[in-house]
């Protein structure tokens, strides 16, 4: 297979998907204000007169995350499923690895563009605008990595299945404990002004995730998708 | 597809086997071992979570093995291997997930904990049953298998990560067989017995479903002969 066809297809597929979105744009506006429903409804659940908003930060953060990735991961390949396309453009010639990786990129920047708004917003809304936030953009890039990488390859597989809607989630979320957890401690650790060791150690954690996904989904893909 | 299905005393004798070493563990559990110093009577649940911990862990592994091996070289046999595995992982995964609260209640005096076996138990048996949903769920047999064993495969290392990550979390499970919980050598020939009994168990429950998908799936491939056969007929009949 040759590298610089898969680069070159992929590139296509991506400037093609990113072209639709800012066509249509009703995908991630959806997401969007699906996003901020979720921080407000984090806000509603467990704000309390007198309590300490900063507390409920990482979680209504990561949270809101996972949620909105899991929203935008179903509707992923929707445009190739609904020209029933997505034979062709898995069968090209450098195989289905640029439909993966155009994809994966797609589900980052639109994962990645959720963030820019929600970030602002949970810090915000739960009072936590002082907090030192370098290790938490580390924490939540490599966290949005493994989400597109792992995301797209159970959604790019489940697209022929009944109640995907439903299984998405279920196999995602244990799959992604890993990376969810140590968003949350390192987002935890550094809004109280904890040891930078600690957030390293959590950082590798999420550095070793992503490389074993980015490494192991392409070629599960690649085994698993198909006629 | 004209490959034998085991004969079914295979597991028969394996569930024999199962059965003797289970009742040879009842006894030395009831009748032999002392209760006990910290924990009491309760202490006995132990023998039996761990052996079926033992078991599932071991069906997982080996499930998600087979799986990997049926991705790389697919073949019903090993389709079907992996698939009874996975199956017989959930059933002793529930145990492992049932008893060890009830232990635990009596003896930290809370049901739960967030700690990393007992998240990694409940996240790998959800996986595991997830994988079984969608293998049923998928469009046709095909594509739900080999969905249904890439996921397999991918819960392997996710599973080693969980892992980790609550093990960096924090929390502590009593490392008995490090920890010298063990105090006697009859508490020892109870718990090795009662690990053995309840993974010959495990494995009779293996054979037994990889047999019934095995006849299954000769079933699936006599019906499509016999509607060939038909059609065929059907053809020569219109010519």
């Amino acid at each position: 297979m040759n590298p610089s066809l898969v680069l070159r297809l992929t590139w296509l597929l991506l400037k093609k998907d990113l072209r639709v979105a800012a066509r249509s744009r009703e995908t991630w506006v959806l997401v969007l204000l699906f996003a901020i429903l979720c921080v407000l409804v984090f806000a509603f659940g467990f704000l309390r007169e007198g309590g300490d908003g900063a507390e409920v930060v990482p979680g209504a953060l990561w949270v809101t995350l996972q949620f909105s990735a899991t929203v935008a991961l179903m509707r992923l390949f929707s445009a190739e499923e609904e020209a029933g396309a997505l034979t062709t453009v898995s069968r090209s010639v450098a195989g289905s690895a640029p439909l993966f990786f155009s994809k994966a990129l797609m589900q980052l920047i639109f994962t990645g563009g959720v963030t820019l708004t929600v970030l602002p917003l949970v810090l915000v809304f739960f009072g936590a605008t002082a907090m030192p936030i370098g290790p938490t953009l580390a924490a939540l890039l490599l966290g949005l990595l493994g989400q597109a990488v792992v995301g797209t390859l159970v959604a790019g597989l489940m697209l022929r299945v009944r109640q995907r809607d439903v299984l998405l989630p279920l196999v995602l979320y244990p799959i992604l404990a890993p990376t969810l957890i140590a968003g949350v401690k390192v987002t935890a650790i550094s809004a109280s002004g904890g040891d930078p060791e600690v957030i390293a150690t959590w950082l590798r954690l999420m550095v070793v995730f992503d490389a074993v996904f980015v490494l192991a989904c392409p070629w599960l893909y690649a085994r698993a998708s198909g006629p | 597809m004209s490959a034998q299905a085991p004969r079914p005393i295979a597991p028969l004798l394996t569930l024999a086997a199962a059965t003797l070493l289970i009742e040879a563990a009842l006894y030395v559990i009831a009748a032999r071992t002392p209760p006990d110093v910290t924990l009491g009577v309760v202490q006995k649940i132990f023998y039996f979570h761990v052996g079926t911990a033992f078991a599932m862990l071991l069906t997982m592994v080996t499930g998600a093995l087979l799986s990997a091996l049926d991705l790389v070289s697919p073949s019903d046999r090993i389709d079907a291997a992996a698939r009874s595995c996975i199956e017989v992982g959930v059933a002793f995964g529930s145990m492992v997930l049932i008893s060890g609260p009830l232990w635990a209640r009596k003896s930290w005096g809370y049901y739960w904990t967030w700690e990393p076996r007992l998240t990694l138990t409940l996240l790998v048996v959800l996986l595991a049953i997830a994988v079984l949903l969608i293998r049923g769920l998928a469009s046709d047999g095909a594509t739900g298998r080999r969905i249904g064993a890439a996921l397999a495969v991918l819960a392997a290392p996710a599973s080693a990560l969980i892992h980790l990550a609550v093990k960096l979390w924090g929390g502590n499970h009593p490392s008995v067989l490090q920890g010298g919980g063990i105090q006697s050598t009859e508490m020892r020939i109870a718990f090795w017995v009662s690990v053995a009994g309840l993974v010959l168990f495990a494995a009779a429950l293996v054979q037994t479903r990889f047999r019934s998908l095995r006849l299954q799936q000769r079933t699936a491939a006599l019906e499509l002969d016999l509607s060939a056969i038909a059609l065929r007929r059907a053809g020569r009949g219109q010519a």
